[in-house]
C-alpha cells in the first residue's frame, strides 16, 4: 500500500503547502517554518465544521425557497416570485436558455452541494465503502460550482437598482434573498472545511 | 529571470486531496504534475510569467476604479431611465434594507476582486524587484482568500441575466462600466494563469 505523508509524521501546510515534520503527540501548536501558519495532520474538527455548516444551509434552503425572492411591480401590476416561479417565468416567456442558467445557478447547484457534502460526511462517519476516488471527484466538483450560485444575488442587486421608477417599475428583493446568500455562503464554507483527506484515511484503517 | 526563479526544491510533496507522499525531485519545475492516485493538481505548469503577471495585475487596477463606478446597463422605459453600477447597486441594497446582502455582494463584487489585483501586483512587483517584504507571506496568504471570494466572473453572468430579463419591458443598454468589468475579469483571468504559488513560496523561502 502506498504511503501517506502522516505515515512518515510529515504534515502539509494549509497555506503554504510545504511539509513540516511533526511528532503524532504534538497535534496542535505547531508552526510552519516557511509560512508561520498552525500547522496540523488533518483539518482541525473538519467534520464537525462541515456537519454544523451544511445543517445549517439545509434548514435556511426552505425560507430561501418557499419565501419570496424579487417583486416586479411594474404600473402598479406585480406579485412576489420565488426563486422557482421566477424560472418558470422565464421559461415560459420563451426565454429558456436564461431559465435554465438560472435554474441551475439557484437551485440544481445548492441542493446537489447539500447533498454532496451530506454523502461525503456519511462516507467518513459511516467509514461506507465507496470509491474514494469518485468521492474526491464530487468534492473537487462542489467546490468548482459553488460561488456560481451567487448569481442570483448579483442580478437582484442589479435590478432592484436598475429598474426604480417609482410607479411606473419598481424592482424589490424579498426576504428569502438573504437566506439564499446564507445558504450560499454556508455551504461555500463547508467545503472549505471538509478535508477530503479524511476519505482517503478509510482506506488504510 | 526565470533561472533565479527555479531554485533548490523540495525533493518530497504531499498530495492536498488524498495525503499520498510523492517524490517529486525527478519532476521538472515546469511540468505540470498530477497525484497518481486521486489525480490533484499537485504542482501547476509552465514557468511564472512575472512580468505579464505584473501587466495584467496594473492594467486591472487602472480600470477597477471606472469598473466599479461607470454605469452597467441602462434601462428605459415610457421616458423614465435607470442605471447601476458595482458601487450603485450595494449602495442601493443598502438602503433597502438588506445590510448583511450588500455586504456579502460588496465583498464578493468589489473587495475582494480590488485585493486580488492589489496583492497581485504587490507580489509581482517585489518578485520582480527580488525585494520581499517581510510580511511577504501574509501577502500570499490574503492573496488566495481574495482569490476564493472573487466572484467578478459570476457577476458578469449575472449582468447579462439581467439583460435578457429586461429586454422585454423597455430598451436597455450596455454602459461603460461593463466594458471595463469585462477588462477587469481578463486581467483576473490572466493573473491566475500566469502566478505560480509555488514558486513564490519558493523564493520566500531561499530569501531567509
Amino acid at each position: 500500500m502506498s504511503s501517506r505523508a502522516f505515515d512518515k509524521g510529515l504534515a502539509r501546510c494549509f497555506s503554504c503547502g510545504k511539509l513540516c515534520q511533526l511528532s503524532v503527540q504534538q497535534h496542535q501548536a505547531s508552526c510552519c517554518p516557511r509560512c508561520d501558519s498552525p500547522v496540523s495532520f488533518r483539518q482541525s474538527a473538519s467534520l464537525s465544521y462541515s456537519w454544523a455548516l451544511t445543517l445549517a444551509a439545509l434548514a435556511l434552503l426552505v425560507p430561501a425557497n418557499m419565501l419570496p425572492i424579487l417583486t416586479v411591480v411594474s404600473f402598479g401590476q406585480g406579485d412576489p416570485d420565488t426563486i422557482m416561479s421566477g424560472v418558470i417565468k422565464l421559461w415560459e416567456a420563451e426565454l429558456q436558455a436564461i431559465a435554465a442558467v438560472v435554474f441551475i445557478a439557484s437551485v440544481a447547484v445548492p441542493v446537489a452541494k447539500l447533498v454532496v457534502m451530506l454523502l461525503l460526511m456519511l462516507v467518513v462517519q459511516l467509514k461506507l465503502p465507496l470509491s474514494k476516488e469518485q468521492c474526491t471527484l464530487l468534492y473537487r466538483f462542489i467546490h468548482f460550482i459553488g460561488r456560481w450560485s451567487m448569481l442570483d444575488l448579483f442580478m437582484i442587486s442589479i435590478l432592484v437598482t436598475v429598474v426604480h421608477m417609482g410607479n411606473i417599475a419598481n424592482v424589490e428583493s424579498g426576504p428569502a434573498a438573504l437566506a439564499f446568500g446564507a445558504v450560499v455562503v454556508l455551504t461555500m464554507l463547508a467545503a472549505d472545511y471538509f478535508d477530503p483527506r479524511l476519505l482517503w484515511d478509510l482506506e488504510h484503517e | 529571470m526565470t533561472d533565479s526563479l527555479s531554485p533548490h526544491r523540495e525533493s518530497l510533496l504531499a498530495c492536498p486531496d488524498c495525503d499520498l507522499l510523492l517524490r517529486v525531485d525527478a519532476v521538472p519545475l515546469d511540468r505540470e504534475c498530477h497525484c497518481p492516485r486521486c489525480d490533484a493538481l499537485v504542482q501547476d505548469g509552465g514557468h511564472y510569467a512575472i512580468d505579464l503577471h505584473l501587466a495584467a495585475a496594473f492594467s486591472g487596477l487602472v480600470l477597477f476604479v471606472p469598473a466599479v463606478t461607470a454605469p452597467v446597463l441602462r434601462f428605459t422605459m415610457v421616458g423614465q431611465w435607470g442605471s447601476n453600477s458595482l458601487l450603485g447597486g450595494v449602495w442601493h441594497l443598502w438602503t433597502q434594507g438588506e445590510q448583511i446582502l450588500s455586504l456579502l455582494v460588496l465583498l464578493c463584487s468589489v473587495v475582494a476582486p480590488f485585493f486580488h489585483l492589489l496583492l497581485s501586483f504587490g507580489i509581482a512587483l517585489t518578485l520582480r524587484l527580488s525585494r520581499l517584504p517581510n510580511n511577504f507571506p501574509a501577502w500570499l496568504k490574503w492573496h488566495r482568500h481574495m482569490q476564493g471570494w472573487s466572484m467578478l466572473e459570476v457577476y458578469t453572468l449575472g449582468i447579462i441575466v439581467a439583460y435578457v430579463k429586461m429586454l422585454d419591458d423597455g430598451d436597455v443598454f450596455v454602459g461603460s462600466g461593463t466594458y471595463c468589468v469585462a477588462g477587469v475579469l481578463l486581467c483576473l483571468i490572466i493573473c491566475n494563469q500566469c502566478f505560480r504559488e509555488d514558486v513564490a513560496w519558493r523564493q520566500w523561502e531561499q530569501r531567509k
